[in-house]
């Protein structure tokens, strides 16, 4: 309750993404249907009450392929995401951290990576893979990586220079102990957050991609994929958008609020109080 | 700042949302322009207008109202006369002789001649000229070898101009329903003059000359066509003083132009039918187009007719209609309703517990031990439908997880060519109203055959069928051949035949639509209230 008190965007924006997140899980057994039963006996039905948020154009209950497209939608994010800030780390935390020649090379690699057009390189990727979870899932790491990398490698150049690290430099520590137990963890803040602006930024991403029809394969879905589906009968079908998009839309705001939140409790400002 | 920037989010999103809910057709305006002008879209750009390469129905479209053939469809897609004014026929059915109008003219006042269709006719067949739609004169004498380069001169091919008022037409075989062939468009006359001053900028339309009841006065390249009334045009001028075809992507969009008022008519998307039934406005009716799955019968497991037949047999077609939502009809056989020799008691039944059957006989017992399939589409939304409804259907009865993948249209047309998919889907629009052009498809040597399968039987049974004057014996071969295609050998499984489904403004009067899809504007008139 205190914690509520203290930090009220906190508690609504991280208790919304957990809602999300134990209706993912428990999917199979909160879905009141199949996400891939086809009724063709109730197409285009409006939310109603047996099927709550209505159905799709084979019949499919909405609902149910929200709640199983909230898994896929989701471990994408937090999959690609948690790949990105952990590969990142290490790779900008080593760039900085080592310096000079090496740092300049590691560091135009990032430059060559970051100047590829996203959307491009994960077309040629999932092109080459075959569509599927593991197509999207390795194309959006190796796209989301170089950001964290250049954070981190920026944080790292300033912590080095603090004296702590000197003393225990001065005491011999070897250069893999100082960088893991002496510099990266003071990044922790800075890494809670990059985190929580790259998961919706994955998530939107693998939208992106469903919606373009270079998604996941049918007949799984994706909130993007959702979304792709009822465009072209939003006028006369609002529902088959308006949820998937409504969610979509929840879930990113609510990563996004967290983000700035936990900035603000991480922040420099705070740490100089 | 980035609070400000999210609260804003959360307002702009709400609003859009209920945008969304509220939005309502606009009241119908009539066009107030002078002179009356028919507004209609096409679904792209069209390719090309040269009705030589056109291949199409986007082209043809502009071209029916562009240009005239020496036979045109009537109401009941017989072929009568158009430019030419009567033919006559050899009595071994091999030597056509057509009578060309006096009056026929073209958009720049010159006369139509018969050396302008026996011009457009070999530049058509020209190996250099790479028609797609050459093979379409293949029945001419000397046609295929001129086209195949086997032969290099070009008046080898059975077509001539006696004068300028008398084409004559040599077959190689005698063909009953060529009169409907000489209705297409790439059959269409061409000015040797206009194609080689111009060379590839002659379809522009400050270079054209048309010879049908419209000019093409504007081509706005991916936004607009513009048509007006051929002056010199032989029949009565038509009451429309300006046609304009916008190139609008989105079935969409255009709706939302028609209810605007801006609109004469608009194609309707299967979304919106269900809100138009009913409606003054609406229009539908069939469509001699086959939808289809192919299999390739090179590639296991479809090399054994019995996982094809057990494919096909697993498929309730009537979920089609349902899910489609435009009275489309559900259909085993090949050759759609409405066109002559059509049989709708052929094709294999749907019938899941034989279809097991025969999986189990193949060797694949409740589907133990059956490779992984994908089945091939062309990107679209209704095809993703159908698609996702066939993988649900072959589960559900054969308990096979077929995988989907889709390609854009002509990546997918490539693929199709070099290196067939092992199911893939395709459709088939008359070219006219015969069964020949349907069951031609799947001969050993059509160039549209894309499934690989060659059946001698087959291709005889079709090759007399064209040939034969008397319809009962023409009904017993299209009947076995239909049976050899679908339910011995099941070459393809058929899906359904489409319909099509229009909204047109209650002041348009005289418009034609038929079932080729063909969209004939010269009896348009608009009567505004």
């Amino acid at each position: 309750m205190r914690f509520f008190r203290s930090y009220p965007r906190i508690a609504i924006s991280g208790g919304f993404i957990l809602l999300i997140c134990l209706a993912a899980l428990t999917a199979p057994w909160l879905a009141p249907y199949p996400f891939d039963l086809q009724d063709t006996h109730s197409i285009l039905q409006g939310p109603g009450v047996q099927h709550w948020m209505g159905t799709d154009r084979l019949g499919r209950d909405l609902f149910s392929r929200l709640l199983y497209g909230a898994r896929m939608s989701l471990s994408v994010g937090i999959f690609t995401a948690a790949f990105a800030v952990l590969f990142g780390t290490v790779y900008g935390a080593v760039s900085g951290y080592l310096g000079g020649k090496m740092d300049n090379l590691l560091m135009r690699f990032v430059d060559l990576v970051y100047s590829l057009p996203d959307l491009l390189l994960i077309i040629l990727i999932t092109v080459t893979i075959g569509r599927g979870v593991f197509g999207i899932f390795l194309a959006l790491s190796l796209v989301s990586w170089v950001t964290v990398a250049r954070i981190i490698r920026g944080e790292v150049l300033k912590l080095r220079e603090f004296s702590y690290v000197e003393a225990a430099r001065a005491v011999g520590a070897p250069h893999r102990r100082i960088l893991f137990l002496h510099i990266l963890p003071n990044t922790l803040g800075v890494l809670i957050v990059t985190l929580t602006f790259r998961i919706p930024a994955a998530i939107l991403a693998e939208s992106t991609l469903s919606f373009i029809g270079l998604g996941i394969a049918p007949p799984f879905a994706s909130w993007g994929s959702m979304a792709n589906e009822g465009w072209s009968a939003m006028k006369f079908y609002p529902h088959l958008i308006l949820f998937p998009s409504l969610v979509l839309f929840l879930t990113i705001v609510a990563f996004n609020v967290l983000g700035d939140s936990l900035r603000d409790v991480f922040g420099p400002e705070r740490r100089m109080r | 700042m980035n609070r400000i920037v999210i609260r804003w989010a959360v307002i702009a999103g709400l609003v859009l949302g209920l945008a969304v809910l509220f939005i309502r057709p606009a009241v119908n305006a009539p066009p107030t322009s002078d002179p009356p002008a028919f507004r209609m879209t096409l679904s792209n750009e069209p390719p090309t207008l040269d009705w030589n390469l056109a291949t199409d129905s986007v082209s043809f479209t502009v071209l029916i109202n562009l240009m005239e053939g020496l036979t045109e469809y009537d109401e009941q897609l017989r072929p009568r006369p158009a430019a030419a004014r009567s033919w006559d026929v050899s009595r071994d059915g091999r030597v056509y002789l057509f009578h060309l109008r006096e009056d026929a003219r073209w958009s720049d006042g010159k006369p139509v001649t018969a050396g302008e269709f026996e011009y457009s006719w070999k530049r058509l067949l020209n190996p250099k000229t790479a028609a797609e739609y050459a093979y379409f004169l293949y029945d001419i004498e000397g046609a295929e070898d001129y086209n195949t380069g086997k032969v290099s001169d070009p008046d080898s091919v059975g077509v001539r101009a006696l004068d300028d008022r008398t084409l004559e037409v040599r077959l190689r075989k005698p063909i009953v329903f060529f009169p409907s062939i000489a209705t297409f468009m790439v059959t269409f006359p061409m000015r040797r003059d206009i194609v080689e001053k111009f060379g590839e900028r002659w379809t522009e339309p400050e270079n054209i000359v048309t010879n049908g009841p419209f000019m093409l006065d504007e081509w706005r390249h991916e936004y607009k066509l513009t048509l007006r009334p051929n002056p010199y045009y032989f029949g009565p001028l038509p009451a429309l003083g300006k046609v304009t075809m916008f190139v609008v992507n989105e079935s969409t969009t255009a709706l939302t132009l028609y209810e605007t008022g801006d609109l004469e008519m608009a194609n309707l998307p299967p979304e919106a039918i269900a809100a138009y039934r009913g409606n003054p406005d609406y229009f539908t009716a069939p469509l001699l187009r086959g939808y289809y799955y192919g299999f390739n019968v090179l590639k296991p497991p479809f090399t054994d007719p019995r996982v094809r037949r057990a494919f096909s047999m697993a498929i309730d077609r009537r979920e089609f209609p349902a899910i489609l939502k435009r009275g489309e009809i559900p259909s085993s056989f090949w050759i759609p309703p409405g066109m002559p020799y059509h049989n709708s008691a052929i094709g294999l039944p749907f019938d899941p517990g034989a279809a097991r059957k025969l999986l189990a006989e193949a060797g694949y017992p409740g589907g133990h031990g059956f490779p992984t399939v994908t089945a091939v589409f062309n990107t679209g939304p209704e095809n993703s439908l159908i698609a996702e409804n066939l993988q649900a259907q072959w589960k559900r009865n054969l308990g096979l997880e077929v995988l989907l993948d889709n390609q854009e249209w002509k990546v997918y047309l490539n693929r199709l060519l070099t290196d067939p998919p092992p199911l893939f889907r395709l459709g088939w629009g008359a070219d006219y109203p015969d069964p020949d052009n349907f069951m031609n498809l799947f001969t050993s040597t059509s160039g549209n055959n894309r499934g690989r399968w060659k059946n001698d039987r087959y291709d005889r049974l079709i090759r007399s069928a064209a040939a034969d004057p008397d319809p009962a014996r023409r009904q017993a071969g299209y009947d076995e051949a239909q049976r050899i295609l679908l339910e011995t050998d099941a070459a393809i499984m058929p899906l359904f035949v489409a319909t099509q489904n229009w909204v047109v403004k209650p002041y348009v009067r005289g418009l034609q639509i038929n079932a080729l899809e063909l969209l004939t504007l010269k009896a348009v008139r608009l009567e505004k209230p």
